[in-house]
């Protein structure tokens, strides 16, 4: 896979002061620096993961750097878990105006070829990484246009667009995220609200170790190296329905 | 006081038992009975020609509640299971039915000083409405009561529609606070695609949010006598600024009437406003801010009925009643829809 190293930009400049951004699978890897840098930037922030301990943490850590949060523990595969998260963040906030659909799985490690592939395996990451993002969409798409205004950001893979051995489960539950970002984005021209599928390119996370135990972790970007990059597209400002990360990044270092 | 009861009952056969789109019928594909109080006539339409009906200047306001669900599980000290339905909610209390955990959901008798468990939530029964008899006054004393209806509730349901159904088949597009007991179910008809056409139009979008109590006490008698119970609602600057400005207030459904008139002054004038509201409208109290309403279809003997004759004479809305039961128009929360302009 791609390999890639923006520069790091920690700079707060407050942009995101006085708005609610939920952000699912937050507490670990990329949705964890993306939670951290939201809170540095002034939002309020509904975070959501599956392991109660690492997310209170991580509540606790956004917390301290002055953020209004709220932890809802919870599996976005699970339709009344998200009920219960967007339900929880609405009575909590009263609207979201990010929401950030970073919850993902792999499937089985080491990733089988496809023909291996066990259907139920590849029905759960098709859950995971699709339906549970369009679904957590759609239920708060409906607020933002009401208001005129909310960005959606999927996050997406270069997996999406690549033909990866082993990667078949991931690769089509992205592609086909990468499409939802597409014609959810055609079809919101003009209402205000934003829909994005961001490429991070490859990162020193936990999923990419138990995907590719053999690339060198110092050769990779960090996550919060990556972060910054999503204050912008929260702000409502992709300039394409999917981008990559690194763009934005040198975009913004230029 | 008795609402209608001398209309002719609604057939059975015309309340809808499911989901639009589960009879192969979009949402925004229901019929439509346009009552035109002006021309003094009942048309047939469909419920995306809406646009026909509604023009540049109107401001069409919604009520953006989201649906709980409300049909919540609790176990007695006896283990015995009930169904508490909470009608009023506020601060560490709730105002709630307890009926039967199945059809036909008979009212269940508490006992005062019980305890009764939702997961880890504990409510203690501290009396009954005086108001109300029928609904029990519990406390919260311990847990968060929101996520004990989020975790051990469903939708609520009447005996109309056989089936449990999942909470998003109630829930409009635009749902966004959470609240309602029951769905406010004027907008479910509408979709993005629909508001988008009628925004092309120049009709105007605006939200309000009312928060719905129970529609029924699970007691013929009982239901009979209207009881009122106060619903937490909220209209803000943005609303209020934006209805003033409107050539034609449309309310979406009789709960936006009800926001909207409680925070409009004598004049008409909307105001922004939250808090409880108890206010009824009807032919003693018509609405002052109001211009139109889209609406449902509810039996004539429920408080609904009441409303509309705070929007429409007593010859005309028989008129429009004994069309739409002839043409076989569907009621309730999954049937047709009906404008009074």
């Amino acid at each position: 896979m791609r390999k890639s190293r923006p520069r790091p930009n920690h700079m707060s400049m407050n942009q995101l002061q006085g708005k609610i951004a939920l952000v699912t699978g937050a507490s670990k890897g990329l949705g964890r620096a993306i939670g951290l840098a939201f809170a540095r930037d002034g939002a309020a922030l509904a975070l959501c993961a599956r392991g109660e301990v690492p997310l209170e943490a991580m509540a606790a850590e956004c917390r301290g750097l002055g953020a209004d949060v709220l932890a809802v523990t919870a599996d976005v595969a699970d339709p009344a878990d998200r009920e219960r998260l967007i339900s929880h963040t609405l009575a909590r906030f009263g609207r979201i105006d990010v929401l950030v659909n970073n919850a993902s799985t792999l499937g089985p490690t080491p990733l089988p070829l496809l023909a291996d592939t066990d259907p139920e395996a590849f029905e759960e990451v098709v859950r995971v990484n699709l339906i549970a993002p369009f679904l957590l969409a759609r239920s708060v798409i409906g607020g933002m246009l009401l208001r005129g205004s909310g960005a959606v950001i999927n996050l997406s893979s270069d997996a999406a667009v690549n033909g990866y051995p082993g990667w078949g489960g991931y690769s089509a539950a992205k592609a086909g995220l990468d499409a939802v970002s597409r014609v959810w984005s055609a079809e919101l021209a003009e209402s205000g609200v934003t829909v994005v599928s961001v490429d991070p390119g490859d990162m020193d996370t936990e999923m990419h170790r138990a995907a590719l135990p053999e690339d060198d972790p110092t050769a990779l970007a960090r996550p919060e190296d990556v972060a910054p990059a999503f204050v912008r597209l929260a702000l409502g400002g992709a300039p394409a329905a999917r981008v990559e990360a690194k763009d934005l990044l040198e975009e913004a270092a230029r | 006081m008795a609402v209608g009861t001398d209309f002719p009952p609604l057939p059975a056969a015309l309340r809808a038992s499911r989901p639009s789109e589960r009879r192969g019928v979009r949402r925004d594909q229901v019929r439509l009975l346009v009552v035109d109080r002006q021309a003094e006539a009942v048309r047939h339409s469909r419920f995306d020609r809406l646009g026909d009906f509604l023009g540049a200047g109107d401001m069409l306001v919604v009520n953006s509640s989201r649906v709980l669900p409300a049909a919540v599980r609790a176990v007695r000290a006896s283990g015995q299971l009930v169904q508490l339905r909470p009608c009023v909610r506020r601060a560490g209390s709730w105002d709630a039915l307890a009926v039967e955990p199945g059809p036909p959901f008979e009212n269940v008798p508490l006992t005062e000083g019980e305890t009764l468990r939702m997961g880890e939530v504990a409510v203690r029964v501290v009396g009954r409405r005086w108001d109300i008899p029928l609904l029990w006054q519990l406390r919260i004393d311990s847990g968060d009561d929101l996520d004990a209806i989020l975790r051990h509730g469903e939708p609520i349901r009447y005996s109309y529609v056989p089936e449990p159904l999942p909470l998003d088949a109630y829930q409009t597009v635009y749902a966004s606070r959470p609240g309602s007991a029951e769905a406010p179910s004027a907008g479910r008809p509408l979709t993005w695609e629909l508001l988008a056409r009628l925004r092309r139009l120049g009709v105007g979008l605006a939200e309000v949010v009312l928060h719905t109590g129970l529609s029924s006490f699970q007691d013929d008698d009982f239901d009979a006598e209207h009881h009122l119970f106060e619903e937490w609602f909220e209209v803000s600057r943005e609303t209020a600024c934006a209805v003033s400005g409107a050539r034609r207030v449309v309310a979406v459904g009789t709960t936006v009437v009800r926001a909207l008139e409680t925070a409009a002054s004598w004049e008409g004038r909307v105001l922004p406003a939250q808090g409880w509201t108890r206010l009824a409208i009807g032919p003693d109290r018509p609405p002052r801010a109001v211009d139109a309403l889209l609406t449902g279809l509810h039996e004539p003997q429920a408080s609904h009925f009441g409303l509309l004759r705070g929007f429409v004479g007593e010859s005309l809305l028989r008129r429009a009643y004994a069309e739409a039961v002839e043409r076989g128009y569907l009621w309730h929360e999954f049937g047709d829809s009906a404008l009074i302009i």
